[in-house]
């Protein structure tokens, strides 16, 4: 895929950087078919612009980007989130995670860091900082210790909490492939295998609250 | 008479002025009972000029100190002193005035009840002492101007005392309450100063500075160094919002504090901190005493290691133990060299942050190779292991653990 087709959408509330990070995308060939500013105007452009990827600041005024986040990867399956934030917001992080985000880079990232994680969002590889893998981490060990949910807490395997601590610690996925004597591809798959129990976890336990509170009637 | 307003603006500065109030209205309706008791008895007095002399006087009286009270900043010491002494001199008065035969038949005295709202001001001007005191001061008087001492005199003594330490508690405990209610309001304003404060960092000088990082590190050569300046104190500043936040909650109240909160202040554009989501609470000395640990691990690092050189830290709750992995990609450090530099007698930095984690009851691995880097790992067991006291000092919802 060449980065001419692919569109990404910017979602930040400041002005100034947002209209940077879609100089820097278009400067590298990517389309940036809309950005937004707040949450509802994010799901409102995504729907109508349908694009590859969508860079979500996660403080939008009032509003939050988590909540984008859930909105657009719930009814826009082909569509990636990969969260831009700020270092200091860690909840609101695992919680974009959770609520679907393939990935999360800090806002301090360069440009080529920038450019590169888009790329790999946008062919379905996760965005995996050590931050993110501590956050990761320790949402698993929460839920573990959470006796109200064991019986259906998904677990990591031991290998997969050896190779988030790997992330964690900073070893690129080539070095952790040599560390574990397995190929960079295996690594890669163990991360987003923890991923997807993580967002599947959440869309378990928010159908639950949902059909415990009758939520289900009124939406269908 | 007083407007609303200026009720609610005596409120605000003095919470007992509800109380004043009351006292007013009470030393009202007392002397009414005065004046209805004189009129009934001014035929039989000795001296029945006095009498009137000495009801006129408490006439005005009451009606000066009920103006003087109602005015906030007439609430003074000495007022409240000269009135229970005029109180109790008025009183004294009665001897001079009562016949032998009225004392017989126990006619009242000729302040009859109107003393009684004395003990009540100096309560409240003066707190539970100060009411007690003065209705200790009033029950002798009252003992005198009867020249008897029997049960009647003994029980309105009882009363008089009572009614000051009463409503001298109530004045102290409305006092303490408006003084703890003041420090919560200055609390809440500080606090959501800071949150504003907070917001608007995050809405324009964090973003800028973390742009001037960007463009900065892109343009190159002095924009670059500019752009890392800038990028240090974006992480800085942004953790300097996110602690002072949970500081102003829970400074006091509590001697745990969040090592995740405390470890992401070391974080700098070479040091990467990943941390649980949640809070990870230890008692404060066990958290500042790793604090110190990671910082000599990773002083260490930029001592010897080039100053490209990344470092990691990991932070990760166990539940009984939490372990704390500092890792660095530098040339490492040569097998030997940490032990040698503690047999030369220099206080190696292993041994410092051995010594530090030992005393926490925990241990410490060092994993190091030329050309692999070092890796610190310290684990310290938790004395708490209960989880409800670990649930307890958590409020932030996204992170209890039950």
């Amino acid at each position: 895929m060449s980065d001419m087709s692919l569109s990404v959408m910017v979602v930040d509330d400041h002005p100034m950087w947002r209209g940077g990070v879609a100089r820097d995308l278009e400067e590298r060939g990517f389309t940036v078919p809309a950005t937004a500013s707040d949450a509802p105007g994010a799901v409102r452009a995504a729907c109508a612009m349908r694009p590859d990827v969508v860079l979500m600041d996660l403080t939008l005024g009032e509003t939050s980007g988590v909540d984008a986040t859930r909105e657009i990867t719930g009814t826009l399956p082909d569509t990636k989130v990969l969260v831009l934030s700020a270092s200091g917001e860690h909840a609101d992080v695992l919680e974009a995670v959770k609520a679907g985000a393939s990935g999360y880079l800090v806002k301090s990232a360069s440009a080529e860091e920038l450019i590169d994680a888009v790329r790999r969002t946008a062919e379905g590889d996760p965005v995996f900082t050590p931050g993110l893998a501590g956050l990761v981490l320790g949402e698993f060990r929460r839920m573990a210790d959470t006796p109200a949910s064991t019986d259906s807490a998904p677990q990591v395997t031991d290998r997969e909490t050896e190779v988030l601590r790997l992330v964690a610690k900073g070893l690129s996925s080539r070095q952790i492939a040599t560390k574990l004597s397995i190929s960079p591809r295996t690594v890669e798959n163990h991360v987003q295998s923890t991923l997807r129990k993580l967002q599947l976890h959440n869309r378990v336990e928010l159908a639950r609250y949902a059909i415990e509170h009758g939520f289900d009637q009124d939406e269908d | 008479m007083t407007s609303p307003t200026t009720y609610l603006k005596a409120l605000t500065r003095d919470p007992t002025t509800a109380l004043w109030w009351g006292a007013v209205a009470l030393r009202a309706i007392l002397l009414s009972f005065a004046i209805g008791a004189v009129s009934v008895h001014s035929d039989d007095y000795q001296r029945p000029w006095l009498a009137w002399t000495v009801l006129g006087t408490m006439c005005v009286w009451t009606l000066l100190t009920s103006i003087a009270y109602i005015r906030g900043r007439w609430r003074r010491a000495w007022l409240v002193v000269l009135d229970v002494v005029l109180a109790s001199a008025l009183m004294l008065t009665s001897p001079l005035l009562l016949t032998e035969q009225m004392y017989a038949e126990q006619a009242p005295l000729i302040t009859t009840v109107w003393v009684g709202a004395m003990p009540v001001i100096a309560g409240i001007r003066f707190g539970p002492a100060g009411g007690v005191l003065a209705g200790g001061y009033l029950a002798v008087g009252t003992g005198f101007a009867q020249m008897r001492v029997d049960l009647d005199v003994v029980r309105d003594g009882v009363l008089l005392v009572a009614s000051g330490l009463v409503v001298g508690l109530a004045a102290e405990a409305l006092r303490r309450a408006a003084v703890a209610l003041a420090e919560a309001e200055r609390a809440e304003a500080a606090r959501a100063e800071r949150e504003r404060i907070a917001r608007s960092i995050h809405d324009s000088v964090l973003q800028v500075l973390a742009r001037v990082r960007k463009r900065g590190a892109e343009v190159g050569g002095e924009a670059a160094e500019l752009g890392e300046l800038a990028g240090e104190q974006e992480i800085a500043l942004r953790s300097l919002i996110g602690t002072s936040t949970d500081l102003g909650q829970g400074r006091g109240e509590r001697d745990a504090g969040d090592l995740g909160a405390r470890l992401r202040m070391l974080a700098t554009s070479t040091v990467r901190i990943s941390a649980p989501a949640c809070e990870v609470t230890l008692p404060d000395h066990v958290v500042a005493e790793l604090e110190a640990a990671v910082r000599e691990a990773l002083t260490n690092t930029a001592k010897h290691a080039g100053s490209d050189t990344g470092s990691w830290v990991l932070v990760e709750d166990l539940g009984s133990e939490v372990v704390v992995s500092v890792r660095d990609n530098g040339p490492g450090i040569e097998a030997g060299r940490l032990e040698r530099a503690e047999e030369e007698g220099r206080l190696g930095v292993a041994r410092s942050i051995k010594s530090r984690v030992h005393e926490l009851g925990g241990t410490v691995t060092l994993d190091t190779a030329p050309g692999t880097g070092t890796e610190w790992e310290l684990r310290v067991p938790r004395d708490r292991p209960s989880r409800q006291e670990r649930a307890e000092p958590n409020r932030s919802g996204k992170g209890a653990r039950v």
